[in-house]
């Protein structure tokens, strides 16, 4: 009998993340920096780490560099163990023929291998795309109470919102009865939160099925869930109160960096007993000239202001130099703001330099972005909404 | 490039720090916001290549092996080499106190035998720099028998304490005078010494041998002058801090809010690594204003912070000022404090519009945990 682990996570973290504009166009979407010191990834990641789960396969496909770099050994988040720990899962070539993974599904059943090697009972399926803290052994639990072949993490959204997501329509035992994608008169306001736990046997014999049929879309929103839901196995809902934001999209990302500066903070990320991990890239504590301002903001190591800082996050080893000033933005590591620069309700993307005295965003309209390693020269701008990827 | 193990000696006289030491080793007092002492060794030495690093521990070591656990930190958690923590331990000769540094380095002789490496790099746990001990490896060679670090920095003399050393022309060390009242040589000895392990271990063997404790004292000083032991001398330009008081750990704190030095300090090339906590960011409210401060994530600033070193995880509320002081993990200073000139150790809480100015020659040390 081989060692058992009760539960192996599957997060999929593969998505483009197109919506993202050009913060995408280098690295997946679950490895854009959020919240001053962390990457999304570290969301579900610590949340496994907490939750006593300690298998976790990354499913990863486009633009992998950055986040298997950033995972590593999986040491930051303890996941560096010997049996078990974080796995990186790309696609591979089986004998002649190699292939991408076609879906969610698909990515899945392309791991079937992987999962049986711990001898699980139970999988949790993970995005790598919002943001929020939650006990994945609580859903667990509810799992195995109610003998269920499927549990979907639902939360509550505002009814007029209901129709943009994925809605669970349950009976008064929290099972599902129906399951309606962004539906045009949505019945209840639970939305699927892309937070699976299958039983695994079940699931192993659905992914089978669904990988014979040429018409599936490979998917678990699409093809799984409706299938079994159509097959009359027990599936439940479990209710998620707190903080979840998807950041799929520039302001959406924008948002839910600002949400950490509000009080009390949506996400509480002081709490200890519920650390967010991530990797530490080793810097100095940051540094407050004298003639600086700093004011409702965050910021993190190896910072050093020299300007002015109003509700802004700041990430690591961003400097900021004199009469420069920095408003209502988010500012990613090792971006320089020089001299005189006036930054405003914008994305400065990693080690982008905003020359002298340019001038990116504007006080009202949408969010402007400044790319990944990309210089606006001095006195240059970008406009409201306008997403700069160099010349 | 020679293949080097670092032997790092923490039991020195703990007494120069008051509060500061009385429940840690000089090695694990706070500094720079968010490392310890010997953070700065351990990462240079780590970063001049060294993968083999043994930590003599002498007493109050807890907070010491607390700090450094497996090495992880500085990527010495390897299958060969690593760190290793190395207490005293009773045996029938040894009654489990080092009587000085030699006494600690011939109790760890299996540790020094066993490790592959030729060469040893031995110091204290009391400067604070980082050094690029490459330079230093490479100056030993077939004209002498061991390099020793020294500084011309007049900061680091101290009356009555401290070794001093006279370098001829040629660089090689002539003599060491140990805590004269005056030091008649303008070379501070950094107690950094480079050596080959077998000369080494020949050199405690004899000493051992006749009773000696201390490697200095004892064995370079004698043998340098009466047995012809050819020690170079190698001069470190760089700063470097000696935390050997109040007043000179106050100095390098607040010199780290000098951008030159700091830039010195801490390089892209020569990051120096600690054991890390995993806290949010600073978090600066509305009422915050911090000039020429460097502060730690964690905090939740709303204070005024002027010319500071804020630890992580600290608490500055609304009105209150702090100017001047050093101030350690998660200390908390409530509403309306004024606090100037002072060094909070970990976890201090100086309640509402409590004040505390200390002279800036000798700052106010209010201990770990101190409710105020």
């Amino acid at each position: 009998m081989k060692n058992k682990k009760q539960c192996v996570a599957m997060l999929l973290a593969g998505g483009q993340g197109s919506r993202l504009g050009i913060l995408t166009s280098d690295v997946a979407k679950p490895a854009i920096p959020y919240g001053g010191k962390y990457r999304i990834i570290d969301f579900p990641l610590s949340n496994c780490t907490n939750s006593g789960i300690d298998v976790v396969g990354v499913l990863t496909q486009y633009r992998p560099l950055l986040l298997n770099a950033y995972i590593g050994s999986g040491s930051p988040w303890d996941l560096d163990l010997a049996h078990g720990g974080v796995y990186v899962l790309p696609p591979y070539v089986t004998g002649k023929s190699g292939e991408w993974y076609s879906g969610t599904a698909n990515a899945i059943y392309q791991n079937i291998q992987f999962i049986e090697q711990f001898n699980t009972d139970y999988v949790l399926i993970l995005s790598g795309d919002h943001i929020y803290k939650m006990d994945y052994n609580k859903m667990l639990q509810f799992h195995i109470q109610n003998n269920a072949d499927c549990t979907i993490a639902v939360r509550e959204v505002p009814w007029e919102e209901a129709s943009r997501f994925g809605i669970m329509n349950t009976n008064e035992d929290n099972s599902i009865s129906e399951f309606e994608e962004k539906p045009a008169h949505p019945k209840s306001n639970k939305a699927s939160m892309g937070v699976y736990i299958f039983t695994w046997e079940k699931l192993r014999q659905y992914l089978v099925e669904d990988a014979e049929d040429p018409n599936s879309a490979n998917d678990f929103g699409k093809n799984i869930i409706p299938k079994m839901l159509g097959d009359e196995q027990r599936m439940f809902a479990y209710d998620f109160k707190g903080y979840w934001k998807d950041v799929g999209t520039i302001e959406s990302l924008w948002e839910a960096n600002m949400d950490l500066l509000t009080l009390p903070m949506p996400i509480d990320l002081y709490d200890t007993k519920w650390r967010i991990y991530g990797r530490n890239p080793g810097l100095a504590p940051h540094f407050i000239a004298e003639g600086a301002s700093v004011r409702n903001s965050l910021i993190t190591e190896g910072c050093e202001v020299f300007g002015n800082v109003d509700h802004s996050v700041i990430f690591s080893g961003v400097t900021i130099r004199e009469g420069a000033t920095v408003k209502d933005s988010v500012v990613m590591p090792g971006a320089v703001i020089e001299r005189g620069a006036q930054v405003q309700r914008a994305i400065i993307s990693e080690d982008a330099v905003i020359g002298a005295g340019a001038t990116v965003g504007e006080a009202t309209g949408n969010i402007a972005v400044v790319g990944t390693g990309v210089r606006l020269s001095a006195g240059g701008e970008v406009k409201a909404g306008e997403q700069y990827a160099g010349q | 490039m020679k293949d080097v193990m670092g032997i790092i000696y923490t039991g020195e006289k703990d007494s120069f720090l008051r509060e500061l030491t009385l429940q840690r080793a000089i090695a694990a007092v706070p500094v720079a916001g968010r490392y310890r002492v010997i953070d700065f060794f351990v990462s240079a030495m780590v970063n001049s290549g060294v993968r083999n690093v043994g930590v003599i521990m002498q007493k109050n070591y807890h907070s010491l092996m607390d700090h450094l656990g497996s090495g992880k930190e500085w990527d010495l958690h390897g299958k060969n080499d690593g760190l290793y923590i190395l207490p005293p331990f009773l045996t029938r000769e040894n009654v489990g106190v080092y009587n000085g540094s030699l006494d600690a380095l011939h109790s760890n002789m299996n540790y020094l035998r066993r490790s592959r490496q030729d060469y040893v790099l031995f110091c204290n746990s009391l400067m604070v720099f980082n050094p690029n001990f490459n330079e230093m490896f490479h100056v030993l060679d077939d004209s002498c028998d061991a390099v020793l670090m020294y500084s011309k920095d007049p900061s680091l003399r101290r009356p009555e304490y401290g070794t001093y050393l006279d370098v001829d022309e040629n660089g090689m060390v002539t003599d060491l005078e140990m805590d004269p009242t005056h030091p008649r040589y303008e070379n501070t000895c950094m107690d950094t010494l480079f050596i080959s392990k077998k000369l080494l271990i020949d050199l405690m063997d004899r000493a051992f041998a006749h009773g000696y404790h201390g490697l200095m004292r004892d064995v370079l000083q004698r043998m340098i002058r009466d047995a012809g032991l050819k020690v170079r001398g190698y001069e470190y330009h760089d700063l470097c801090y000696r935390m050997d008081s109040v007043q000179s750990y106050f100095q390098f704190n607040l010199d780290m809010l000098n951008t030159e030095l700091r830039h010195n300090f801490f390089r892209e090339d020569r990051p120096i690594y600690t054991k890390v906590r995993d806290q949010m960011p600073a978090r600066y409210m509305d009422e915050a204003s911090a000039i020429n401060s460097m502060v730690a994530d964690g905090c939740i600033i709303n204070g005024r912070v002027e010319h500071s070193v804020i630890f992580r995880g600290v608490k500055i509320a609304k009105g209150a000022t702090v100017k001047n002081c050093v101030i350690m993990q998660d200390a908390r200073i409530d509403e309306g404090v004024y606090l100037e000139n002072c060094i909070l150790d970990k976890q201090a809480h100086i309640q509402k519009d409590g004040r505390l100015i200390g002279p800036k020659s000798y700052p106010i040390v209010i201990s770990k945990n101190m409710v105020i």
